[in-house]
């Protein structure tokens, strides 16, 4: 959706993603999803609008606390984490990853190269 | 199945209804708010950037300045954090007197909240009668710390001015004539069927959307999370035997209720202190701050506001985060009360019911 009069939000959303805290946790996504800090930024700028990214860093925090507990495979590829708290990838899209690594599993493909997939296909879910 | 945008409707910068400046961007279907983005950075101070390399001494007064409306907090948890790197003991009547001059400023924040928000929904009325009474909340603020607004009263290791039997009596006088209207205009916004019809049920957020988010203060407690109120944690509150106020409507309606409750509580709780104040020195003109790093947290009166702290051997900061409990509430606004649930026209009293400080998010 174009609007007639609007602003380019990048320096200021690259600003906020830069402040000390919000930095570290950036970092620690980028870690966990296995992209570049950088790539991760222009993701998180693309995706996000400002409220989002200010409170980036606390619902970093409460999906650590919160996200995914019992399931340890869906602690793995953070199916709430990425869904929930930190909104990257659509519910849908994330469980029918999900769906994939269970069946994958259940097939035989033993469970790390299993989630290594999930995670592949979350990285294209969020690059899209 | 895809969603069609039919309208998309952008609610500022400037809007009538709100007193400071943000855009909305509503993206509709008919009536039906799809999804809604938060545009900021109208007024982006830096405070956290000229605050490092300073002294305390300096600190203490850009503190206050992150926002307008809630600056003796800012004072106190600062303050308060600095002392935790340094190992300064308050004294009981200075602990006593910060939470007094703690609570008279939670007072006129929520009563100004609610002003607002009965604007809003153009029941002015109302509106103009709660502003009435935050001015003698505002007066006896400023009998006791000599400001209406930026007080700066908080000091390490005390309080800078100790309270006179006079200034005691009057309080306590003030506060009654305070709860005897507060309690006529609560009972006008509790059965007017112009609110009910504006308030109750809309911009609903679940207790399970309210911990998603990382909801504090009143908004997320009336969505049922009393447990977020930082006070449970501060040891003088605890003396006092505080028990936080919750709702689990989670609608418009339960927001404003829960501040007006807070209110009552103010006042019961001040009395509490005015009562048991310990006698004692509580009078200070600084402290010697040392090196270290906290990560101390306070109750606003939106809720949990948190400084990240470093400072160096002479007391200087070093870096500085300030997160502030608006953060939070509004992107909760913004993508869980307002999209997908709402018509247009509740957008802005939605909006103005989480209590938003623009102010304290562009610190």
């Amino acid at each position: 959706m174009k609007y007639l009069y609007e602003k380019d939000l990048r320096q200021m959303k690259y600003n906020i993603l830069t402040s000390t805290r919000h930095d570290l946790a950036v970092k620690e996504l980028a870690r966990r999803l296995d992209v570049s800090d950088q790539k991760l930024r222009m993701i998180l700028i693309r995706d996000f609008d400002m409220s989002l990214l200010e409170n980036l860093q606390a619902r970093y925090e409460m999906g650590l606390l919160h996200a995914d507990r019992g399931d340890p495979i869906a602690g793995a590829l953070g199916c709430e984490f990425f869904t929930r708290f930190i909104p990257l990838v659509e519910p849908g899209t994330m469980q029918a990853i999900y769906n994939d690594v269970r069946a994958a599993i259940a097939a035989g493909t033993p469970e790390v190269p299993a989630i290594d997939d999930g995670k592949a296909k979350i990285r294209e879910a969020i690059k899209r | 199945m895809k969603k069609t945008v039919d309208v998309s409707i952008p609610l500022g910068p400037m809007h009538p209804c709100w007193k400071e400046p943000v855009r909305l961007k509503c993206e509709t279907s008919g009536e039906r708010v799809l999804r809604t983005e938060v545009e900021l950075g109208y007024m982006k101070k830096g405070i956290e950037r000229i605050m490092r390399g300073r002294p305390w001494q300096e600190v203490m007064f850009l503190a206050e300045r992150v926002c307008g409306i809630c600056s003796v907090v800012h004072n106190m948890v600062f303050i308060e954090a600095m002392e935790g790197i340094s190992g300064i003991e308050v004294p009981p009547r200075a602990a006593y007197l910060r939470v007094v001059v703690n609570e008279l400023d939670r007072i006129a924040s929520h009563i100004l909240a609610n002003f607002s928000y009965c604007y809003t929904i153009e029941h002015e009325t109302l509106a103009m009668y709660l502003l009435n009474v935050r001015e003698t909340v505002l007066d006896n603020l400023e009998r006791i710390t000599g400001s209406r607004i930026n007080t700066a009263y908080m000091i390490p290791g005390g309080v800078r001015f100790d309270i006179s039997d006079e200034d005691k009596a009057a309080l306590l006088a003030d506060l009654a004539k305070v709860e005897a209207d507060m309690k006529r205009y609560v009972s006008m916004f509790e059965t007017g069927p112009l609110i009910a019809l504006r308030s109750k049920g809309i911009g609903v957020m679940t207790r399970e959307r309210a911990i998603e988010a990382h909801t504090v203060g009143p908004t997320a407690r009336a969505s049922g999370v009393p447990e977020c109120d930082r006070r449970l944690r501060h040891p003088t509150y605890r003396q006092l035997g505080f028990e936080p106020i919750s709702r689990t409507e989670g609608d418009n309606f339960a927001r404003n209720m829960v501040r007006y409750q807070e209110v009552f509580q103010s006042i019961d709780l001040i009395r509490q202190c005015v009562d048991r104040l310990p006698e004692g020195g509580s009078i200070r003109g600084g402290g010697v701050c040392s090196a270290g790093e906290i990560v101390y947290q306070g109750e606003a009166p939106r809720g949990e506001l948190t400084y990240s702290i470093t400072s160096d051997e002479y007391g200087r900061i070093v870096d500085i985060t300030i997160r502030t409990p608006s953060i939070m509430n509004i992107e909760a606004c913004a993508h869980h009360m307002i999209t997908d649930a709402t018509s247009i026209a509740d957008v802005t009293s939605t909006f103005i019911s989480s209590d938003p400080c623009i102010a304290c998010n562009e610190r």
